[in-house]
């Protein structure tokens, strides 16, 4: 690739003056953003990229504040949408009264989920309304959107929605729900998804080792908070598509789901994605698409919506809570024989991308550890809580959490060096993973050995 | 309604607001000025950070009536694409952002920071930092940069930025 020539800016007094730009300090002299050069890497060879200092392509807009965001953007006429959410955990909607609310200053439409042609949404099973229609299942569940000419105007008309519900027993604890006489929260049972990993004859691996080890673990509900709270803008072009603005990090399924709940084939659907300020699995749904691209047809005008800090705690996803029961078989030499492993995944109200996180977490539940005899189960239940999903990970650090925990235990009891116990058991070159994986390129000892060089663990008196 | 006047980043700028409406309304929706963001509304994630008479305020937390009269600087003020601020021009050579959602704020806070105190040790550049969330990275880059561009020529050689840096 070779380099632009360019015509570099140099600073001098003319130019502060010829701009108006006050507040700024003379120019530091900058070239073009340095193109990244192209790296051809051989089969099985580190990337050279590996350690290379480069500058991010789209580091210049962000620092000087002129990156678009979605909600940065504006269409004239455009109106603004605030959504009434669900006061309650559990409960039967009795009635939904939006007269008054229609009737507030600058409200221009309001929009219901018997108005959405497809009302459910989901990753895994599409078990979530786009808004609820008869009953609410956690306090984010979105019951009634109003579309006003300012934002202000719109909050103040969610005052006015007269909404009855008869209060239904909520679930709290997964615990709780899976057991057989627990109130059902969608169908027949609150466990939908699991995930069972078997490996030997655990069993009688904890029958031929020297001690056993056994431990709940238990990680708390975590909200990704990212800094850019979800916004979307919808309109219909003038030849009938539908143009989605959104801070979706997934589009493509984006665009799939609205074509789902609206019923419209999908090559009259466009999403545009600008850049996005912080996802980690918190924007990979869509979250008030369908809701906009309808009230925007009943307006004819182009409507957004930007979640406030509160919508994106209750009403985004959340990372999984995991109820971890460990229970590992060592020999007194410190190797381990045997471990079993139940997690149970409290899933919230509906299932987003729970599957694919109980799955994850069975997986890597054992810990790369070389253990002949396994047996790990997982289940996601449903709860009367904020809805979990994709977060960073799904289900590896919580799992993490526990094993690692274990190992630190079982290495105190044997009076062994943690450090040693884990370079023991870990996995090496050509180790089988728990799910049957032969693997290859495996640094484990070397990066505990690193970080354990690095933080000063071996040395004298620590 | 309320007749508001102030003078941002050097431009005099006028507009009529209910009384409810905040600085950073006002900056991003009458005067197109999104570069300063809304990530919390309550005061908490310093994304919307600007200086008004110097001082770094929360956008979101200030009505636009109480500006009245007053000097703004935002980040639309601070350089343009091929025209970086040291701190910007720090920011950049170490990649010390990534989503840069919260970039506008941190980049005005650290200016609050130079202007009263041209060489902050890493405490102080931390302590200016208090009112400023990042969720994508970890914030050493950020405080790395700070402190190298505390180290430019335009700084140590006293064109600093209490001198040209005020509107």
């Amino acid at each position: 690739m070779s380099e632009k020539p360019t015509k570099e800016k140099t600073a001098d007094l003319g130019d502060l003056l010829a701009e108006p730009r006050v507040g700024q300090l003379p120019a530091v002299t900058r070239g073009p953003i340095p193109v990244v050069q192209a790296l051809t890497v051989g089969a099985n060879q580190q990337t050279p990229a590996v350690g290379q200092r480069v500058t991010r392509l789209d580091i210049r807009t962000h620092v000087t504040g002129s990156t678009r965001y979605i909600d940065d953007l504006a269409f004239p006429g455009m109106l603004h949408v605030k959504i009434l959410r669900s006061t309650q955990a559990h409960a039967r909607i009795l009635s939904i009264d939006t007269t008054a609310a229609r009737a507030m200053p600058g409200v221009v439409a309001t929009l219901t989920g018997d108005e959405i042609p497809e009302n459910s949404f989901g990753s895994s099973y599409q078990d979530q309304p786009v808004l609820a229609v008869d009953r609410v299942r956690h306090q984010g569940d979105g019951l009634v959107a109003i579309a006003a000419e300012t934002e202000q105007q719109a909050s103040d008309a969610l005052a006015a929605v007269k909404v009855t519900y008869e209060p239904l027993p909520a679930l709290f604890d997964p615990l709780e729900a899976i057991r057989p006489d627990a109130p059902k929260i969608h169908r027949d049972n609150n466990v939908y998804a699991s995930k069972v990993i078997i490996r030997g004859d655990v069993e009688k691996g904890f029958a031929e080792s020297d001690q056993i080890f056994e431990r709940r673990y238990r990680t708390q509900m975590i909200e990704h908070v990212p800094m850019e709270p979800f916004a979307a803008i919808a309109l219909w072009e003038p030849d009938g598509q539908l143009h989605v603005y959104s801070s979706n990090g997934r589009i493509t399924l984006g665009r799939a789901d609205l074509a789902r709940t609206l019923q419209m084939p999908m090559n009259r659907i466009r999403v545009t994605a600008t850049f996005i300020g912080g996802n980690f699995g918190g924007k990979n749904e869509i979250r008030t698409e369908p809701i906009l691209a309808l009230l925007a047809k009943k307006t004819r005008q182009p409507v957004k919506a930007t979640f406030n800090r509160e919508d994106e705690f209750i009403a985004s996803t959340t990372r999984h809570p995991i109820i971890m029961d460990y229970k590992t078989g060592v020999a007194d030499d410190g190797h381990l024989i045997a471990r079993s492993v139940r997690l149970v995944l409290d899933g919230g109200a509906y299932a987003s991308w729970s599957e694919t996180t109980v799955g994850k977490a069975a997986i890597l539940a054992a810990g790369p550890y070389r253990i002949p005899n396994v047996h790990v189960e997982g289940h996601a239940v449903y709860t009367n809580k904020t809805v979990t999903g994709a977060m960073r990970g799904f289900g590896a650090p919580q799992v993490a959490f526990a094993y690692e925990s274990q190992m630190d235990e079982i290495a105190n009891t044997l009076g062994m060096d943690p450090l040693a116990i884990r370079l023991l058991n870990g996995f090496s070159e050509g180790s089988i993973s728990h799910t049957g994986q032969v693997l290859q390129a495996v640094a484990l000892e070397e990066t505990l050995l690193t970080a354990a060089k690095r933080s000063g663990w071996m040395e004298e008196g620590t | 309604m309320h007749q508001v006047e102030m003078m941002v980043n050097g431009q005099v700028r006028r507009a009529e607001v209910p009384a409810e409406t905040t600085l950073l309304s006002v900056l991003r929706e009458t005067w197109g000025l999104t570069g300063s963001k809304l990530g919390c509304d309550v005061g908490d994630c310093g994304a919307c950070t600007v200086l008004v008479d110097g001082l770094s305020v929360n956008a979101c937390l200030l009505l636009a009536v109480q500006v009245d009269g007053q000097e703004v600087l935002t980040i639309e003020g601070m350089g343009g694409f091929d025209y970086l601020h040291p701190i910007q021009a720090a920011f950049e050579r170490l990649s010390s952002i990534q989503c840069g959602f919260c970039a506008p704020g941190i980049v005005i806070s650290a200016k609050a920071l130079i202007d009263k105190n041209p060489h902050p040790t890493e405490q102080e550049i931390r302590e200016a930092l208090a009112g400023n969330l990042c969720r994508c990275t970890g914030y050493t880059k950020i405080i790395e940069g700070i402190a190298e561009a505390c180290r430019a020529p335009a700084i140590t050689d006293g064109i600093s930025v209490t001198e040209s840096g005020h509107v």
